[in-house]
């Protein structure tokens, strides 16, 4: 039997990596992810998990660690925040392209000046399109769960890929909520051990990471992006599976809240499609149709479920989290990918972007309030007189 | 419409603890976390978290931890601070001076105060007590020393156990000026279970109008 706590999500995650009796860790401090690691060293000094617990000099090393546990056979873990998720930009690359499915857990923090600690989907987004696996929790429990389903999707013999387990800082990271920590045994049976294919092993020399020609890129090129493709089914799959064992059902790609009718909808990631479910239930109170769509997995983008989700309403607020300096709609990366989701249906859906939440600051009640008052405004008159507002500026 | 009622939660109880960094933020930590989970024994709904901007890292600068108890489950989760507390308590007396510790208070409210000085005189230092009620002091110092241990900062597990330093008189003193939890169900949380007795019987509970009168 599991146990019901109520811990952070950095704890969350710890609990989650223990469960999956990873085989080596690599620190390096930076907030709001930190908890993760001081959790993860708790555990393996009191002998409740049995790990190399390394401490990597940067986050550069950090991932060149765990690249390398990865190739040798070890289940690996890493994490980090911020700036820290930038400095190790040059190692991604490389750790999805050799196939090596060691997972991230990314607490999100902005990018620096000036050094602010509060939470943007900014720094995991510049990674987007490295090759790895990435979604989003919006509770604790979900990034418990997120970090155990990544583990076994990425590990799947068919997709082979890295991942990035993603949670708001701060709001998701530091606040405690209540979570269910699955017992060991069902967690077993969930995740099989780690099998790699081809193991560094001194007796049989292999090379990773060799100098190649430009012939010979595209088509490793092609079978990364073959991978990446072709983990939408073991995603929808593993989520099943998850709900079997463990009795919670996610959405694997988009989840739905009140759209049943409605006219207008958020369309979302991360912790605060939490606040906006509560608007939207308190407006659905005074008789009014809107609902909320949060997206759970960013990479691969779900571009079918998007667009089935998103077509039926009139309007849709696509909620951005990340400051993406002269973008196409000026708003931010959600925006655009929506947009590309829905582009074939013409222009039956009209698509507004709303930037907030930036430098960690909370989305209130009132700012999600008044970007539905402005979704109402559009789905009435048709018209879009500006496509993107900067809040709390702009709204 | 307005826009504020659509979002009130009625019944609510917000807690906040003042503390300074390093030395006593466990202590204002563990005030909360003590009240929220004895609060979730009788089946509220509950959040307890720290001011993650404060800067917990640096030594002596005032620092919060906060608390919510609720009869409904609790529809501002990710909002960062207490707005508008019920109950607000000072881990350290000096930190009645320089800092907006009434801000907001709804009316009812409660202060409580770590101090061997009576009410009267911590009134003193009060310029406005805004919707103030209640002023309990209560020298929890005397009765618990504050543990100092990075074990919980950062979100993370707190090996060290909640409520073993002065936390637990004050969460004591707290109790028995609002009933806010069973003081039976705070004594089940807290390690320091002695102090917490000898802070519930010695905390000073004083009406505000009286010391305004007097002055």
């Amino acid at each position: 039997m599991g146990e019901k706590k109520r811990i952070s999500g950095c704890v969350a995650v710890a609990n989650a990596v223990k469960l999956a009796d990873v085989d080596v860790i690599c620190s390096y401090p930076i907030r709001p992810y930190t908890g993760i690691m001081s959790e993860l060293a708790r555990m393996v000094a009191d002998g409740e998990l049995d790990a190399e617990f390394i401490h990597g000099e940067g986050e550069h090393g950090q991932l060149s660690v765990v690249y390398g546990a990865s190739a040798a056979g070890a289940r690996a873990f890493t994490g980090s925040s911020g700036v820290g998720v930038t400095y190790a930009m040059e190692v991604y690359s490389p750790i999805s392209g050799e196939r090596f499915p060691l997972q991230m857990a990314i607490a999100d923090r902005t990018l620096d000046p000036p050094g602010d600690f509060g939470s943007e989907h900014t720094d995991a987004l510049c990674c987007r399109d490295q090759g790895w696996l990435q979604g989003w929790a919006s509770t604790p429990q979900e990034a418990l769960d997120m970090t155990l389903m990544w583990y076994r999707i990425g590990e799947d013999p068919r997709v082979l890929l890295p991942q990035y387990a993603c949670q708001d800082g701060y709001f998701v990271s530091h606040i405690l909520g209540e979570v269910d920590i699955p017992a060991a045994a069902q967690v077993k049976e969930f995740l099989p051990p780690y099998k790699n294919h081809h193991t560094l092993d001194t007796r049989k020399p292999q090379i990773i990471g060799a100098q190649i020609e430009p012939v010979m890129g595209p088509p490793l090129q092609y079978q990364r992006y073959n991978a990446v493709e072709g983990s939408r089914k073991v995603i929808a799959e593993v989520h099943e599976e998850f709900a079997k064992i463990f009795g919670r059902k996610y959405a694997p790609f988009v989840e739905e809240y009140m759209t049943e009718d409605a006219d207008v909808a958020i369309f979302m990631q991360g912790g605060h499609a939490e606040t906006a479910k509560i608007v939207a239930r308190r407006l659905r109170n005074l008789g009014e149709k809107v609902g909320v769509v949060r997206l759970r997995t960013f990479r691969p983008f779900p571009t079918q479920e998007v667009r089935e989700a998103l077509s039926k309403f009139k309007a849709v607020g696509v909620v951005d989290n990340s400051a993406n300096f002269g973008i196409s709609g000026g708003a931010g990366v959600l925006l655009t990918e929506a947009r590309t989701a829905l582009y074939n249906l013409g222009d039956k859906v009209k698509t507004l972007g709303f930037v907030a939440g930036l430098g960690g600051e909370m989305i209130t009640h009132e700012e999600f309030y008044r970007m539905f008052n402005k979704l109402k405004e559009v789905a009435k008159t048709g018209k879009v007189d500006k496509e993107s507002f900067w809040l709390p500026f702009e709204l | 419409m307005n826009v504020e009622k659509l979002f009130e939660e009625p019944g609510l109880k917000q807690i906040t603890v003042w503390a300074r960094g390093v030395l006593e933020n466990k202590e204002a930590r563990d005030v909360v976390v003590a009240l929220t989970e004895a609060a979730a024994k009788e089946g509220k709904y509950v959040q307890a978290w720290e001011n993650y901007v404060d800067l917990p890292d640096r030594i002596y600068v005032p620092v919060r931890a906060y608390g919510k108890i609720g009869e409904q489950p609790l529809e501002s989760k990710y909002v960062y601070e207490n707005e508008v507390p019920d109950i607000v308590a000072l881990t350290e007396e000096t930190l009645v001076k320089g800092n907006p510790i009434l801000q907001g208070v709804k009316p009812g409210s409660v202060l409580v105060v770590n101090t061997k000085r009576s009410p009267q005189e911590i009134a003193k230092f009060i310029k406005d007590f805004g919707n103030l009620q209640t002023l309990v002091t209560i020298d929890a110092s005397g009765l618990g020393s504050a543990v100092i241990t990075l074990s919980g900062a950062e979100g993370a597990t707190d090996a060290s156990g909640i409520g073993g330093g002065m936390s637990a008189p004050l969460a004591a003193a707290i109790v028995k000026a609002t009933n806010i939890v069973s003081f039976e169900n705070l004594l089940s949380i807290v390690k320091n279970k002695e102090a917490a007795e000898f802070g519930f019987e010695r905390a000073q509970v004083v009406d505000v109008k009286t010391l305004q009168i007097a002055g």
